[in-house]
């Protein structure tokens, strides 16, 4: 039952997001539609090296802002968008790899420590040698089509939920989630628990150059280092939080609702959204940690598991008769 | 280069990384004690940045003359901020409690640094008092006086924490709940308690290095992840856990980012204290003074 | 003086102790003992406030424990040395001696309370500004008895009074257990060591899975067959 269901949810929601890119003319749709799609599959990414594997990246921005800057300059010097975007994907990989080695040694809270540091370096180094505003070329700002960057963003973000299903499901999954869950113990019953995380970061490194491609094919103008900011990190992070850490439905249904609910919000309480979102985020760590998935799985209550009693003779009620 | 250039450029290292320090010490007692990573900490700087700030402003009030304010405001912030929230991190054993914590001062952050921009708007602002220019000259080095009371504060701080960690009651009750808290709380140390308190010192201490920043450099509401993650730094580099050489790590900071910032060119200095970090990271994690995990 | 009913410690779902009753009569020595896993620790540690108590009462001297935070259960005399390595590495002999007595029922006594614990266990007394850290096994031990007594207990629980030390110091601090009982503070013992714990033992509860499965008389106990076969499985 559950299964028919889901399958039906995603094709509607899939049909619908096609049939917004094709039929809307509303730019204000379409470019939240797109910062959504964007910032699902950053979250999405962030998701699977936190999420599956639990380790808690703080720099994930970095990448994001790699894939990005490489697309951009590729594409803006002349590649064609598709070259721009493998090569992006892939020196990502690559560096991530490299990165990876010795990054991933940190433990826990030296591991997201560790992030920040490399990613905070990498964004004013970005800031230091692209310092100029990246444009579109006038004539590309005229006849702005959205349909482009539109349907990159969904590509992208179908391709980070099928990596992120497949992966849950797989025998990898199970081993970045046993690792997650406790470390010692997945290398007791022979877990290569280095390995499962380099996986982690590889892949979740790649994803988040690909969605960084995609904000690089979308946006008209921005600072190069844009991208490598750690707000990035910080909104993949809540969002991912706020729909349900773990999960593959989480991460989108929180880009959903934060950036849906950014902009409905009235604009003239700019600073009181943020307030909002961060008090959500702090409530859902606290009383919540599944986020609204888990709040949804609660209004629908499963059965309660108990540990069975170990099976015995009641010997003590015998002893104590014999003593009395 | 000219030496007076590497000379200066060691002496402001010296008094920033005393402000480093000075911000570390509480980020190391919130830490090294309820095991809470509050990365709000830089947050708590900047209010009470903002506190003296308005002290000074609005009253008239001396930086100096307003620190003990500004301490008090701070701890009971710190106090509140613990009841309110903290107290819920500490519900959960150490490792997801540090996990949480990460995460839900991170919420923080974002709540502090809003309501900031909201309240006292974005612009920088610097506490110029009459004493603002003076400075000590010390052969070719010019010492600004309000930024060597940075270093001065930190050090006092430093003495002032030592001497209550080891010598009075409260102290040593720190000290056990820093080591082991189900132990201290077999020993009859009312663990909450010493919680609360031990935050809220950290608050306070962040408070009193606000005040020093906004004398000495400048508070805008963005401040704060720069200070946290410069204390994160002192803090890893002095040895997470450990209480001891806090200021000395945080002027060792200071130096690194200065000199880079001389051989490398300013638009680095950051970057190149950050890669010095990771790899000190790398190879020892205890850092200087810490105990090497099992 | 201490009384425990029907006790439930359960985390989360994974329910470890099902309903255990025991007694701690004043002026005894009682003994919990069984194999490992058996649930022991997280009795105590349950009855300390340190874990959840999923249901069962336990009453100290007439007042409910359930629910009472652990630092005033030690204020009423309750004290508990948790297994192995219970004072602070970090801390001198001295002053773990001192923070024994941080309560304030233990503190106006305490000048005279680290004299007692100075006769009891000289070696304390060389190695006084040594960091409890380099401390020996058995000096260890020494030093979290002392450390407990420094708290005025009435009642003392030891977890795994025993383990890890040479059966000389093991003979030795069995000594200092019934002498603290000859001194008037009752004590509830957990351990592995059937032989030498029912030898000291008035009492005995044999647990095996979370459930007492046996209780008696220490000499009765010892003879008891259930007990042999207990102990062989372990």
């Amino acid at each position: 039952m559950r299964r028919s269901v889901t399958v039906v949810a995603t094709v509607v929601t899939l049909g619908a997001l096609i049939g917004i890119g094709i039929f809307s003319d509303s730019q204000h749709i379409l470019t939240l539609s797109i910062q959504t799609m964007v910032l699902a599959a950053l979250a999405s990414s962030w998701n699977i090296l936190g999420g599956f594997a639990g380790q808690i990246s703080l720099g994930h921005a970095a990448f994001f802002g790699l894939g990005a800057l490489i697309a951009r300059e590729l594409w803006l010097g002349g590649t064609s968008l598709a070259v721009a975007v493998v090569v992006a994907v892939a020196v990502t990989s690559v560096t991530s790899a490299v990165v990876g080695v010795p990054m991933l040694r940190f433990r826990e809270i030296y591991f997201a420590i560790g992030t920040l540091a490399l990613g905070v370096a990498v964004f004013i180094t970005a800031g230091n040698l692209w310092p100029g505003i990246s444009s579109l070329p006038a004539e590309a700002l005229r006849n702005y089509d959205f349909t482009g960057p539109y349907f990159m963003a969904l590509g992208v973000l179908v391709v980070a939920v099928v990596v992120s299903i497949w992966l849950k499901r797989s025998k990898v999954g199970l081993g970045m989630m046993t690792v997650r869950d406790d470390e010692e113990a997945a290398k007791a019953t022979g877990v290569d628990v280095f390995a499962h995380k380099m996986i982690a970061f590889v892949v979740s490194a790649s994803l988040a150059a690909l969605a960084g491609s995609a904000f690089a094919y979308f946006s008209v103008s921005y600072y190069p280092n844009f991208p490598f900011s750690v707000i990035w990190t910080l909104e993949a992070i809540l969002v991912v939080f706020i729909g349900g850490v773990g999960t593959i439905v989480g991460p989108l249904l929180g880009a959903v609702f934060f950036i849906v609910g950014r902009d409905a919000l009235p604009t003239d309480i700019d600073e009181f959204q943020v307030v909002l979102f961060g008090l959500l985020f702090i409530v859902v760590v606290l009383l919540l940690p599944g986020g609204l998935i888990e709040a949804a799985d609660r209004l629908a209550p499963s059965k309660k598991r108990e540990t069975p009693r170990p099976q015995q003779t009641n010997r003590q009620q015998d002893k104590g008769k014999e003593l009395t | 280069m000219s030496s007076q250039l590497i000379l200066q450029s060691l002496v402001s290292g010296i008094l920033v990384g005393g402000i480093y320090g000075l911000v570390a010490l509480g980020l190391a007692l919130a830490f090294g004690v309820l095991k809470v990573l509050d990365v709000a900490h830089g947050e708590l700087v900047m209010l009470g940045g903002y506190a003296s700030f308005f002290a000074f402003t609005y009253w008239g009030l001396d930086p100096f003359a307003s620190m003990p304010l500004v301490f008090v405001v701070m701890f009971g912030f710190g106090l509140g901020l613990y009841l309110l929230l903290f107290r819920y991190v500490t519900r959960t054993e150490i490792r997801t409690r540090i996990k949480n914590s990460l995460l839900i001062s991170f919420g923080l952050v974002l709540v502090l640094q809003a309501l900031a921009v909201r309240f006292f708007t974005a612009d920088e602002r610097t506490i110029s008092t009459a004493y603002s220019f003076e400075a000590f000259t010390i052969g070719p080095v010019r010492v600004p006086v309000v930024r060597l009371a940075g270093l001065v504060v930190a050090v006092v701080a430093a003495v002032a924490l030592e001497w209550m960690m080891s010598r009075t009651r409260f102290g040593r009750a720190l000290r056990a709940t820093s080591e082991d808290w189900t132990r201290a709380a077999l020993t009859g140390v009312n663990v909450r308690r010493v919680y609360l308190i031990a935050f809220a010192i950290s608050a306070a201490l962040a408070g009193i290095a606000g005040s020093m920043v906004s004398l000495g450099y400048s508070v805008s509401p963005n401040i704060g992840l720069g200070w946290t993650l410069n204390a994160l730094i002192v803090v890893v580099l002095a040895g997470l856990g450990s209480m001891r050489g806090i200021v000395v790590a945080g002027v060792f900071l200071g130096l690194v980012e200065s000199l880079a910032g001389v051989w490398i060119g300013g638009q680095y200095r950051e970057v190149a204290a950050l890669v010095l970090f990771l790899v000190i990271l790398s190879f020892r994690p205890q850092g200087f003074f810490g105990r090497a995990h099992a | 003086m201490l009384r425990v009913d029907g006790l439930e410690v359960a985390y989360g779902d994974l329910q470890v102790v099902w309903g255990v009753s025991f007694q701690v009569p004043k002026d005894s020595i009682v003994a919990i003992l069984g194999p490992n896993g058996a649930g022991k620790t997280t009795t105590l540690l349950a009855l300390m406030g340190l874990l959840p108590v999923k249901a069962g009462s336990a009453t100290f001297q007439g007042d409910s424990l359930v629910g009472l935070p652990t630092h005033q259960m030690v204020e009423r005399g309750l004290v508990m040395i948790p297994e192995e390595r219970a004072a602070f590495a970090s801390l001198t002999v001295e002053e773990n001696l001192d923070l024994g007595a941080y309560t304030p029922r233990a503190r106006p006594s305490r000048a005279a309370t680290l004299d007692e614990v100075y006769d009891t266990f000289p070696r304390l007394a060389e190695r006084k500004a040594q960091l409890a850290g380099t401390l020996s096994g058995g000096e260890r031990q020494m030093l979290a008895i002392g450390k407990a007594l420094m708290a005025r207990p009435e009642l003392l629980i030891l977890d795994e009074p025993s383990l890890g030390l040479a059966p000389i110091i093991v003979e030795r601090i069995f000594e200092v257990i019934r002498d603290i009982r000859d001194r008037g503070v009752s004590v509830l013992m957990v351990e592995q060591h059937l032989e030498m714990a029912l030898e000291t033992a008035d009492y005995g509860y044999i647990l095996e899975m979370g459930s007492i499965v046996t209780e008696g008389a220490g000499s009765e106990l010892e003879a008891d067959a259930r007990v042999q076969e207990a102990y062989l499985s372990l």
